[in-house]
């Protein structure tokens, strides 16, 4: 194909790496400002390192499990852009050393996220108590190593490494390492949608600890989707405008726009079924997590659904909006602001109140005057302060950096695939 | 809908790509397509027909938003003026339980009222039956059709013979 001249490859320029060296200063210097400024026990320090470790994870798990369906789907529009899921999907790695440090904090008690891991509060509590038997330690432990370490080692990592070798050697005449791939694909499937749900119960949900749903793996998994193709727009669009995906044309970023749409309709499904649920039955050791949430964080609780469902719906619901780079830019932009702002208040709350419980059994009692003014708005708590803000940015760069690093290794093209010339041919109007 | 028949020259083509190639040479001898049939949605077809988009979306988006109005305004009306009933300790005007059956009439209004739309402006509709060129064009056949009433019979001719057209008849419907 005479279009398919030239290596494609991609090369960090200098002022790229300037500038995200930049904000990962400014997320270090925020993350120094924040525990400088902390409470005993570093609540605001580990809640924010937990909501980036946790949000970048899921993205990166979410672009392995978008290859894993598109690929066991027979789907060819996306392989202009699967490098740049490749790249993310390699952060999955890093993903565990975050997630290391966490557990380190459970074993050496640097942390009070996780009510349920102070074991004197768990055997006097009956719910805590019941739960203990998959809210433990060893289950966070282990669970995280080997679930993440099965994502990365036995999927990520393999699937790229697959997918060079196919630059490298084409394919012989019964496409035997597309077939592999293929099965490596399928494979994934059942095993990432089971795992991330007890990933999310362990990291996310296990923070407000006495509290039951049902919901709230999907809930938290759609989330996470929605962050990763707002993130792909993004990072599509800026790429496109450097010149470095000239493949990429208005109808693969209309299919994109279509995606981001669609899921964001599918989060706000989910987060409804959630809550009406619990609003139904109102049970009181369900209510108390939409209870909390609505009186003592209003902004947090109406702004997610704006910024999240609102703004999305009625913005890309045209057809030219998912067309032009500028709205949907703008709509990717606003959406990964409100999935921030999602992860924020799933996890804010109930670690706020465990560390209330966590200074009261350390008599500290000058810290638990936070717990009577929770209603008033608190920087870092109630609304994200620009401390959050900034580590946000600085976890983002270097999410941005290390995705870079990763479309150095290897051409933005994948040449070989059996889909691309499909791909380069897409139309959908 | 219309009484009267009308002659119309039609020539057959075996390759969607034909077809597209067709299409824009007729609009470089600026001659005057009736219209074009295609057993499947042809890609870039609307784009070298110079189609307008279509206008029926937004009549789906008006009939959804009708739907929306009249699931919440009736059951909000039933519930705190009409009729007001209390359910499990329930306020009388419980919006999360409104919402699952106002997106059930939002997707039923928007559905219902896009066929009638199209209906209404293709012009079909129970008992009307509309005339076929061709019963291969809905299988494996591409077909440009010319009105004869204003044409040039021998430039439609050599048009269709150089463009690739297989077949080319004449009928009147």
């Amino acid at each position: 194909m005479e279009m398919m001249s030239g290596d494609h490859s991609f090369t960090m320029t200098g002022r790229e790496r300037n500038v995200l060296f930049g904000f990962m200063g400014l997320g270090l210097l925020c993350i120094v400002l924040t525990l400088i400024g902390d409470d005993a026990v570093h609540s605001r320090f580990w809640s924010n390192y937990l909501i980036n470790a946790v949000f970048f994870t899921g993205v990166s798990f979410i672009a392995l499990f978008i290859i894993a369906a598109f690929t066991t789907t027979y789907t060819g529009w996306y392989i202009v852009v699967k490098r740049i899921w490749e790249a993310y999907a390699q952060f999955l790695w890093v993903g565990l050393i975050l997630m290391l440090v966490l557990i380190a904090g459970i074993w050496g008690h640097f942390h009070h996220l996780y009510h349920w891991a102070d074991e004197a509060a768990v055997a006097e509590d009956p719910v805590l108590l019941g739960k203990s038997s998959f809210l433990n330690k060893y289950w966070y432990t282990f669970g995280t190593l080997i679930i993440l370490g099965t994502w990365y080692f036995f999927f990520a990592r393999p699937m790229r490494k697959m997918s060079l070798k196919e630059d490298a050697e084409g394919h012989d005449t019964s496409f035997s390492l597309y077939r592999k791939y293929k099965k490596y694909a399928a494979i994934f499937l059942p095993i990432g949608a089971f795992t991330s749900a007890a990933m999310i119960w362990q990291w996310v949900m296990s923070v407000d600890a006495h509290w039951y749903s049902t919901m709230y793996a999907w809930y938290a998994t759609s989330s996470w989707f929605v962050a990763c193709l707002a993130l792909t727009i993004m990072m599509v669009i800026y790429l496109k405008g450097r010149g470095v995906l000239p493949f990429v044309t208005t109808e693969h970023l209309h299919d994109l726009g279509k995606y981001l749409f669609a899921f964001s309709i599918f989060w706000t499904y989910l987060w409804f079924s959630q809550y009406m649920l619990i609003w139904y039955a109102n049970v009181g050791e369900e209510t108390v997590y939409f209870h909390t949430r609505i009186n003592e964080y209003p902004v947090l609780f109406y702004g997610n659904l704006v910024l999240n469902f609102v703004v999305p719906f009625f913005v890309l619901m045209r057809n030219d909006t998912k067309r032009k780079t500028g709205s949907l830019f703008f709509v990717a932009f606003v959406v990964l602001l409100g999935r921030f702002l999602d992860f924020f208040q799933m996890v804010k709350p109930g670690v706020l109140h465990t560390t209330h419980e966590a200074l009261a059994h350390h008599g500290e009692e000058a810290a638990t005057e936070a717990a009577h003014h929770a209603s008033t708005f608190t920087a870092g708590f109630t609304i994200p302060g620009l401390l959050e803000i900034g580590t946000f940015l600085g976890f983002l760069a270097f999410f941005i950096f290390f995705v870079f690093k990763q479309m150095e290794k290897a051409p933005l093209v994948p040449k070989n695939d059996p889909y691309l010339a499909e791909s380069l041919h897409h139309h959908v109007q | 809908m219309s009484q009267h028949t009308k002659e119309v020259f039609y020539g057959l083509y075996n390759d969607e790509e034909d077809l597209i190639h067709a299409i824009e040479e007729a609009n470089a001898q600026h001659l005057d397509i009736m219209d074009v049939y295609t057993p499947f949605p042809v890609h870039g077809l609307e784009k070298v027909m110079h189609l307008e988009e279509s206008r029926l979306h937004i009549a789906g988006f008006v009939f959804g938003s009708l739907g929306f109005f009249t699931a919440f305004g009736f059951m909000t009306w039933v519930f705190t003026r009409d009729w007001p009933i209390i359910f499990g300790g329930k306020p009388y005007w419980s919006v999360p339980a409104f919402i699952p059956i106002t997106f059930e009439l939002t997707v039923l209004f928007a559905a219902i009222g896009m066929v009638v739309s199209f209906y209404t402006v293709c012009g079909l509709g129970p008992g009307v039956t509309n005339p076929v060129l061709d019963d291969r064009i809905t299988d494996d056949k591409f077909c440009i059709a010319f009105e004869t009433a204003n044409a040039d019979l021998n430039a439609l001719k050599a048009f269709f013979a150089k463009t690739g057209a297989g077949e080319v008849h004449t009928k009147t419907i």
